[in-house]
């Protein structure tokens, strides 16, 4: 493509013309949560959708996540291609039970007879001082259930790109956005494009350091790379896309030339994504690692309210600065 | 530099060894011990034998107690090397193998310490906690990143000494390297020896002060060579020699004889020919002495390739090669004179090429010619045994009981006791004795 | 201790049609082989053939042949755990079922779902869901999308009725409510049926719902209609459910059903029912369903008592042949553990495929060396 036909969108505007798009081309694909329609989205992703698709497929729904989740499970077993929106990923611990134990294990408890075609998308991760309940990063909790899929971009190229392959796939897709990174403008082409699953995109190459991501915190990678870049210290930052599937040839290949990893992971760092990707480094990696695996996660706390407290709470760029001279014994 | 722990297992000491009881220990944790002393008597399923150490240092731990039997390969003791630092060589030595554990650095010992405390390391706390003093000053296990491990190997960069600049000492990658730099930018122009200085280095430790009127020596790729050869030689091969004494006369008798009646042709045959071809027929019958250790076999090689090794003048660097004579168990005395003549010369002139020196199954040092008695040699990996041979001494000798003057040579086979057995290497001597002692065997 | 209404109050409450002879006749040999079915079920789990959790569905066959026999073969059926009865009764042949408890590769699941779990996609038999309550919400979004097609896709008018079943245990799970709430909100043709047998597990109705004589009135709270039926009569839960169906196939509105029914076992095979009297166990065996219809088919001269022998030495025939069936399928091969994880193939999962019911081969090749998704994790 040429930058012609490039136009610099917002994430959230990415995320809409991906639904649009997908809406337009197959009838099966509706939208329903919380305030999507007659109020254009509680964060204006849907912004316009219930006036060019009607309220017969943008589908404002009650308060009643478990409910809605389920009945769009149900509505895809019978082949529609429902699109979830949780106002807040948050909110989808009331729904766990169809999200969880229904829509990634239909498959295989009916034996390959049934399906799961469904997209859950949302804003995951603190939105700034929100307070416990309402600043999950469900990727730790989430991606431990196999038969889903898990999707987090960074920016609003891939959100596009990503969010019209999850709508095509014919199993679960856990659509993780997140209400930093709405308001994000990005280079996005007008015409079509999708982004497989399992391909990591390399954010920037470098060859002291692969550091691992994915979602919002590369972008606190990238800022973090920037700075060590004038300590001669070169990062190679891989953004992972997705988290299931999971890019292990990128991964492997990046630190067989690096001989060094960090991975930051929004999440807490117990049973999470980035403990997956340091067991992951340690078999395949071993004899071609400098130092262990550092991991830059959440604190391993509720998500406190004060702001100086979240700063330090969330990770950011000094602390993957910290851990990356620290892994590079340059601490 | 801090003292090393080294494992000691139960050897397998025959082929079909298993297991191994002990016998009896002959020392006691604390006591000092040296490369060849005989820690233990170990019973195989075949014979109790005899258990030597291979390196020097204080015995720190004895792990199995006589009388009981363990696999092969299981962790009997501990000896602790002692490094240049004369106060943590000192220290106790017990406690030191559970820091490495707690530390989690890989190939663990398995064994839990008598007495040192269970020490729990919290994640990350490898990089974010002080080290602790008593941990420290316990810390005698090599720690080195897996990374740092694979490019040393690669570069040939002997780690076994390095204190590197990680965490706990560990060696990193940037230690490597620098240590590969220091070597290219210093002693060796050669990239592919940089190995061998660091070996050298490593042996003989810290830097020490050049005196009044000294200087130094750098050292040439042969020299460096040699030095790591014959490190790696004594340090892991367990030695032994058995020596024995030859009537030379007939031997002279007959040389001066074909000398004589050959001169017409420029054919000059020297003692160490006659050495070559004896040890060389002697083979047929005693294969282990042309064979390799193989770690869990040995391998036996099939043609003879006899190593002689040649001194060089001073012009050529000096120092000592070893000139390889192949399927010398095919090779009659003038053929084997003709082609070590060539290869001295060559060695002397323009020096060997690799295939001239690569390759040997069994070697021969004379030191002969410059008066020497009798010593013993360092064996020449890969091989199993090194001949080394004294000049043919003009002396009171006893023969057909009487005393007589006659010319005698002491010859002194070094051995690797994992291939060949005191037994064994008395048969192949008397052999090459037979040969020598009746030279005509070597003429047919 | 019971509150539970007696049955001959309850068959005052919806009317008898009259039933040609011969559809009675298949409703009643349906009826004895889910029985059949279930007794074997009971011998095979204690002989260690069947694992994990069992229940069976004796004293209830009224409820899903009843049911069943009122609605189409496309319309979208969906239950909760206790479903051997259901799957029978929409037609799942008993092999395929038998061997699913076995946990055969012959299951209707390979298998893989086992007793709680049977789907049949060639019968619009949506599954057993084990957690209580999970499978109403599934339930309204069959009714969803059976009208988002016909609606909104095909361009029509709504055409299909959905039947969600959920014992009485359930009345109380929010998703239940949720999905009644949702039902009711959006229009939904579906029948939730609850299958009322008095006791959730082991606490009586009264002892855990609210208005628990009346759940049917609930229904009112979310804008549809609560109707109390008969379910130890074939006759009458058919006729009764035959007109609700209609109704709710026309308005394209929910509704709900008291199903009056009565589990003669435990709610699974290690309940002990010390938390009921053996006299009220045996009011409801003597007003036993497949006694009733036979009693009802003599009375017409349909049935002799020859006939009802024959019958179920037939039923017999087919169990034991069904569990020799399940015996000799194939115990589900290891190879299939990473199958119908995810459809599409990457990384350690083999894709998908139907089970042998449905005509599906077991295709076990395997990943191309060079295939660009195998180092997924």
């Amino acid at each position: 493509m040429t930058t012609a036909t490039m136009r610099e969108i917002e994430f959230r505007d990415a995320v809409r013309e991906a639904m649009s798009e997908e809406m337009r081309r197959d009838k099966r694909v509706y939208l329903l949560g919380e305030e999507v329609a007659q109020y254009n989205g509680a964060y204006k992703v849907s912004k316009g959708m219930l006036d060019e698709f009607g309220p017969r497929r943008v589908i404002d729904t009650p308060i009643s996540e478990c409910g809605f989740a389920g009945m769009a499970i149900g509505s895809a077993m019978m082949g529609l291609r429902p699109i979830v929106e949780f106002m807040s990923w948050s909110f989808s611990l009331v729904a766990a039970d169809p999200i969880l134990n229904n829509a990634p294990k239909m498959l295989y408890m009916s034996g390959g007879q049934f399906g799961c075609p469904i997209v859950f998308r949302g804003n995951n991760g603190a939105g700034g001082q929100l307070g416990s309940t309402h600043s999950w990063a469900v990727e730790g909790l989430f991606s431990n259930v196999p038969g889903m899929k898990m999707v987090i971009p960074s920016n609003p190229y891939d959100a596009k790109g990503l969010l019209k392959t999850a709508i095509r796939d014919d199993d679960p897709v856990f659509f993780l956005e997140s209400e930093r990174l709405l308001s994000m403008k990005g280079e996005v082409p007008e015409t079509e494009y999708l982004i497989p699953f399992g391909q990591a995109r390399t954010a920037r190459a470098g060859t002291d350091c692969t550091i691992v991501s994915f979602g919002r915190p590369v972008n606190l990678c990238l800022e973090a790379a920037e700075s060590l870049e004038k300590e001669g210290i070169s990062c190679e930052i891989l953004d992972m896309r997705t988290i299931r599937p999971l890019d292990a040839g990128a991964i492997v290949r990046s630190v067989k030339r690096t001989g060094a990893c960090v991975v930051v992971d929004q999440s807490w760092s117990f049973g999470s994504p980035g403990s997956e990707v340091a067991a992951l480094v340690h078999r395949e990696c071993f004899d071609d690692l400098d130092n262990y695996v550092h991991r830059v996660h959440t604190a391993d706390v509720p998500a406190p309210y004060a702001y100086d407290l979240e700063q330090e709470y969330l990770p950011n760029a000094r602390r993957i600065c910290e851990a990356v001279r620290s892994c590079l014994y340059k601490a | 530099m801090n003292p090393m722990p080294v494992q000691v297992t139960m050897p397998r000491l025959s082929d079909t060894m298993e297991a191994g009881t002990i016998v009896r220990w002959n020392v006691k944790e604390g006591d000092t011990v040296a490369s060849g002393d005989v820690i233990a008597d170990v019973e195989t399923d075949k014979a109790t034998m005899e258990m030597p150490v291979f390196d020097d240092g204080v015995i720190s731990q004895i792990m199995v107690e006589a009388g009981k039997q363990v696999p092969v390969g299981t962790l009997i003791a501990i000896i602790c090397i002692e490094g240049d630092d004369a106060a943590s060589a000192t220290a106790p030595i017990a406690a030191p193998i559970a820091a490495p554990i707690a530390a989690q650095v890989a190939h663990a010992v398995a064994v839990p310490p008598k007495s040192a405390p269970h020490i729990a390391v919290a994640p990350n706390a490898a990089s974010a906690a002080p080290e602790s003093p008593a941990v420290a000053s316990q810390e005698n296990r090599q720690r080195i990143s897996p990374l740092a491990r694979r490019i040393a190997d690669e570069l040939g960069i002997s780690v076994a000494a390095m204190r590197g600049s990680g965490p706990g000492g560990r060696v990193v990658k940037q230690d490597v390297l620098a240590e590969a730099e220091r070597i290219k930018s210093g002693a060796s122009p050669r990239g592919d020896l940089v190995h061998v200085a660091s070996a050298a280095r490593s042996e003989r430790g810290a830097v020490v002060a050049i005196g009044a009127g000294g200087s130094e020596v750098m050292l040439s790729g042969m020299r460096q060579a040699i030095a790591r050869r014959l490190v790696e030689s004594k340090s892991t091969i367990p030695h032994y020699q058995v020596s024995m004494r030859f009537n030379m006369d007939p031997l002279l008798e007959l040389r001066t004889m074909l000398n004589v009646q050959l001169a017409p042709q420029g054919v000059k045959l020297s003692v160490n020919d006659f050495i070559v071809r004896a040890c060389a027929l002697s083979m047929a019958a005693h294969p282990f002495f042309n064979a390799s250790w193989g770690g869990d076999r040995i391998i036996m090689h099939g043609d003879v390739n006899i190593g002689v090794a040649i001194s060089l003048p001073q012009e050529r660097g000096g120092g000592l090669v070893v000139a390889v004579l192949r399927e010398a168990q095919r090779k009659g005395l003038r053929e084997i004179s003709a082609e070590t003549k060539a290869l001295a010369e060559k060695a002397r002139v323009r020096g060997l090429s690799v295939e001239d020196m690569a390759g040997a199954t069994f070697t021969i040092s004379n030191l002969g010619m410059f008066g020497v008695d009798n010593f013993t040699a360092i064996i020449n990996p890969p091989n199993s045994a090194i001949l080394a041979c004294g000049a043919a001494v003009e002396q009171p000798v006893v023969r057909n009981h009487q005393l007589v003057v006659g010319h005698e040579m002491q010859a002194t086979l070094s051995l690797d006791h994992r291939v060949i057995d005191g037994a064994m290497a008395s048969e192949y001597l008397q052999s090459v004795k037979h040969n020598i002692e009746n030279p005509a065997t070597l003429l047919v | 201790m019971s509150s539970f209404p007696p049955t001959t109050i309850i068959s005052k409450i919806t009317p008898r049609g009259e039933i040609a002879a011969v559809t009675a006749l298949k409703w009643l040999r349906e009826m004895m082989l889910i029985r059949e079915f279930e007794l074997r079920c009971m011998q095979a789990y204690q002989d260690k053939k069947i694992g994990g959790f069992c229940h069976v569905y004796i004293g209830q066959e009224a409820v899903a042949v009843g049911t069943l026999a009122a609605i189409e073969a496309s319309d979208p059926v969906v239950t909760a755990y206790r479903d051997h009865g259901h799957a029978l009764a929409r037609g799942m042949d008993p092999r395929h079922c038998m061997a699913e408890m076995f946990g055969r590769i012959g299951g209707c699941a390979k298998g893989k779902g086992g007793s709680m779990h049977m789907f049949d996609r060639a019968n619009n038999l949506f599954g057993g869901h084990g957690i209580v309550g999970a499978q109403i919400p599934l339930g309204i979004g069959l009714a969803f999308a059976t009208k988002y097609e016909d609606e909104v896709i095909n361009g029509g008018t709504s055409k299909r009725v959905t039947l969600a079943y959920l014992g009485d245990g359930a009345l109380n799970q929010g998703s239940v409510h949720e999905a009644k709430n949702l039902a009711g909100l959006f229009n939904l043709p579906v029948i939730i049926i609850c299958e009322n047998n008095g006791y959730s597990m082991g606490t009586a109705i009264s002892r855990g719902t609210t208005m628990g004589h009346d759940i049917a009135s609930k229904a009112l709270g979310y804008g549809f209609e609560g109707v109390v039926m008969n379910g130890m009569d074939v006759l009458e839960t058919y006729t009764a459910m035959k007109e609700l169906v209609d109704r709710v196939r026309a308005t394209s509105r929910p509704a709900f059903v008291d199903m009056r029914c009565y589990r003669y076992k435990g709610h699974s095979m290690s309940d002990p029912r010390k938390y009921r009297t053996r006299e009220e166990e045996e009011r409801y065996e003597a007003d036993d369903p497949i006694g009733r219809l036979k009693a009802h088919l003599e009375g017409r001269n349909a049935l002799t008592e020859d006939d009802f022998k024959a019958m179920q030495r037939d039923v017999r025939t087919q169990v034991r042949e069904s569990v020799e069936w399940a015996e000799q399928s194939p115990p589900a091969p290891v190879s299939d553990l990473y199958r119908d994880v995810y459809r599409e193939r990457w990384g350690p999962y083999t894709g998908s495929s139907d089970p042998e019911m449905l005509g599906g081969s077991e295709n076990q090749a395997g990943f191309a060396a060079t295939d660009p998704k195998a180092d997924l994790l």
